[in-house]
C-alpha cells in the first residue's frame, strides 16, 4: 500500500469507525489514555468480541478501529492478541506515519492487551474462589 | 464564504507589545497566494493536515521535522536549513505558523524556529480552528514550491531555552517559574489518570516556587484567539506577580505547552527574559533527589 492509499485508509477508519461501541455485560471494560495529548480509548471484551470507545487524534482513533476490525474479523485469540508486538501495529498503520507517534499508534493495542489481561486475571481469581463482588472490590482497591 | 462566529477585535487594538507577530484569518486569506508568504501548519494530530489544510500551507511535523531522532534535542542547523528550503522558504519569506489546539504546536514550532533566530515569523491568531469555524476553505491537495534559499544561523540555546542546571540555579535564587500544565498535574494528582498508564514521570507535583498558570488561560475560548493585553496582564502580573523585568522560566511536560506561554509573555506582554524549559516535567519528575513541591 503506498502512502497516499494508506492515508486514505486511515482517514476512512477515523471518519467511519468500525466496531465502535460498548458490549453489554462485557467481561472487561478497560480504559487507556495519553493524558498529555488527550487521547482516550476504552476497550470492551465479551466472548472474543471487541468494541471500543474513545476520543482523540486521528491516528489513535483510526488505530482503534483498525485493530478492532482485525480482532473481530480474524477472530484473534487472547494468545494472539497478547503476542501481537507493537512493531506489528506500527507496520500495519504505516511506519512512515505511525513511528513518530508511538503513543497514539499503540494506545489501542496496549489498552486491548490490558483488557485481555483483566479477563484472564478475573478468571484466575474466580477459579481461586473469589466472587464477582470480591473481584470488583479487589480492582477498586 | 465566511460563517457567523463570535467576533474578534482587531489585533492592533489589543495593546500587545509586538502586535505584528500575529496575523488575522483575513490577512491570511488576503495573502495566501503571495509568493513571499509561506503558511506552515504544525499540529499535535499527525494526520490532521492530511484531512484538510489552508490552501497553500505546508506541513511541519514537530516530532520528525524539529526533533533529533536520536538525542533528546532539536535538529542541527544543516538539517533545519534543509527543512525550511524544502518548504520553499527564502531569506525574505514571511512565515506564518498555525495549528491545532489553539496554536499550542504552532507556538512550539515558533519557539524552535527562534532558537535558530529565524526572522519574519508570524502566528495566525485563532489558529486552524478559527479558520475552520469561519467557514474558510480547507483543501487536501499538497502544494509544491521550488527549493528556497534561506540561510539559517547556528542554533542559539542561550537566550530562550533553559536547561536543568539553569533551572536548579533559578530555584535556588527564588526565580519566577510558571507551571503551565493543568492544575491536577501541578498538584501532583494527575501524573496519569486513574487506571491510565503513567506517561513518563516517576513523581508528581511541581518545581518548588512555581506558579500554576495553565497555558490555555491566555486564549479566549469562544474565538480561540489570544486575549487582549489588559486581560493577559491581569492574569500574569496582577494575579500571579510576574513583572516584565523578571527572569521567568516556563515549563510543562516536554516544553510544548510552555512555549505557548513563552510566546505570550515575550511577544504579547513584552517580557524581556523568558526561557522555556523543554526538559520540563518528564525530566524534573524523574530526577533523583530533585526537590518537588506537592501541596
Amino acid at each position: 500500500m503506498d502512502r497516499e492509499t494508506r492515508l486514505a485508509w486511515l482517514l476512512d477508519h477515523y471518519r467511519r469507525p468500525r466496531y465502535r461501541g460498548v458490549l453489554p455485560d462485557a467481561d472487561a471494560r478497560v480504559p487507556g489514555g495519553n493524558p498529555g495529548c488527550g487521547d482516550i480509548i476504552t476497550m470492551s471484551l465479551k466472548d472474543g468480541e471487541v468494541r471500543w470507545e474513545g476520543i482523540g487524534c486521528t491516528l489513535s482513533q483510526a488505530a482503534a478501529s483498525i485493530l478492532a476490525e482485525r480482532v473481530n474479523t480474524e477472530k484473534m485469540t487472547f494468545e494472539e492478541i497478547l503476542a501481537m508486538p507493537p512493531e506489528a501495529m506500527i507496520e500495519l498503520l504505516g511506519r512512515d506515519i505511525a513511528e513518530s507517534r508511538p503513543g497514539c499508534a499503540l494506545l489501542a493495542l496496549g489498552t486491548l492487551k490490558g483488557a485481555v489481561k483483566t479477563v484472564e486475571m478475573n478468571r484466575k481469581l474466580k477459579a481461586a474462589g473469589h466472587t464477582d463482588e470480591q473481584i470488583a472490590e479487589l480492582r477498586r482497591a | 464564504m465566511t460563517q457567523t462566529v463570535a467576533a474578534v477585535s482587531e489585533i492592533a487594538s489589543r495593546g500587545y507589545a509586538q502586535p505584528d507577530v500575529l496575523v488575522s484569518t483575513q490577512w491570511v486569506e488576503d495573502n495566501r497566494n503571495n509568493p513571499n508568504v509561506r503558511l506552515l501548519e504544525s499540529n499535535e494530530d499527525v494526520l490532521l493536515y492530511e484531512t484538510g489544510h489552508i490552501p497553500g500551507a505546508v506541513k511541519i511535523d514537530w516530532v520528525t521535522d524539529l526533533n533529533d531522532p536520536l538525542l533528546r534535542d532539536y535538529v542541527s542547523r544543516d538539517r533545519f536549513e534543509r527543512l525550511l528550503r524544502s518548504k520553499g522558504i527564502n531569506q525574505d519569506t514571511t512565515i506564518v505558523l498555525y495549528g491545532d489546539k489553539n496554536n499550542w504546536w504552532a507556538t512550539y514550532a515558533f519557539w524552535v524556529f527562534k532558537l535558530f533566530r529565524v526572522e519574519n515569523l508570524r502566528v495566525l491568531d485563532g489558529g486552524r480552528l478559527r479558520w475552520a469555524e469561519e467557514g474558510r476553505p480547507l483543501v487536501t491537495n499538497l502544494p509544491s514550491y521550488p527549493e528556497g534559499n534561506i540561510r539559517v544561523r547556528e542554533r542559539d540555546d542561550s537566550r530562550i531555552r533553559a536547561f536543568r542546571s539553569q533551572v536548579e540555579l533559578h530555584v535556588q535564587r527564588n526565580g519566577k517559574l510558571v507551571d503551565v500544565r493543568s492544575p491536577e498535574e501541578y498538584r501532583g494528582e494527575r501524573l496519569h489518570m486513574p487506571e491510565y498508564p503513567n506517561e513518563g514521570a516517576l513523581r508528581g507535583g511541581h518545581i518548588p516556587g512555581a506558579k500554576s498558570i495553565p497555558w490555555g488561560r491566555a486564549i479566549t475560548a469562544e474565538t480561540h484567539t489570544f486575549k487582549p493585553a489588559s486581560e493577559l496582564r491581569t492574569l500574569y502580573e496582577s494575579e500571579n506577580g510576574l513583572q516584565k523585568s523578571d527572569d521567568v522560566v516556563a515549563y510543562c511536560r516536554i516544553g510544548e505547552r510552555s512555549s505557548h506561554t513563552w510566546f505570550v509573555l515575550t511577544y504579547l506582554l513584552g517580557f524581556k527574559n523568558v526561557k522555556n524549559y523543554d526538559g520540563s516535567w518528564t525530566e524534573w519528575g524523574n530526577l533523583v533527589r530533585a526537590s518537588i513541591e506537592k501541596p
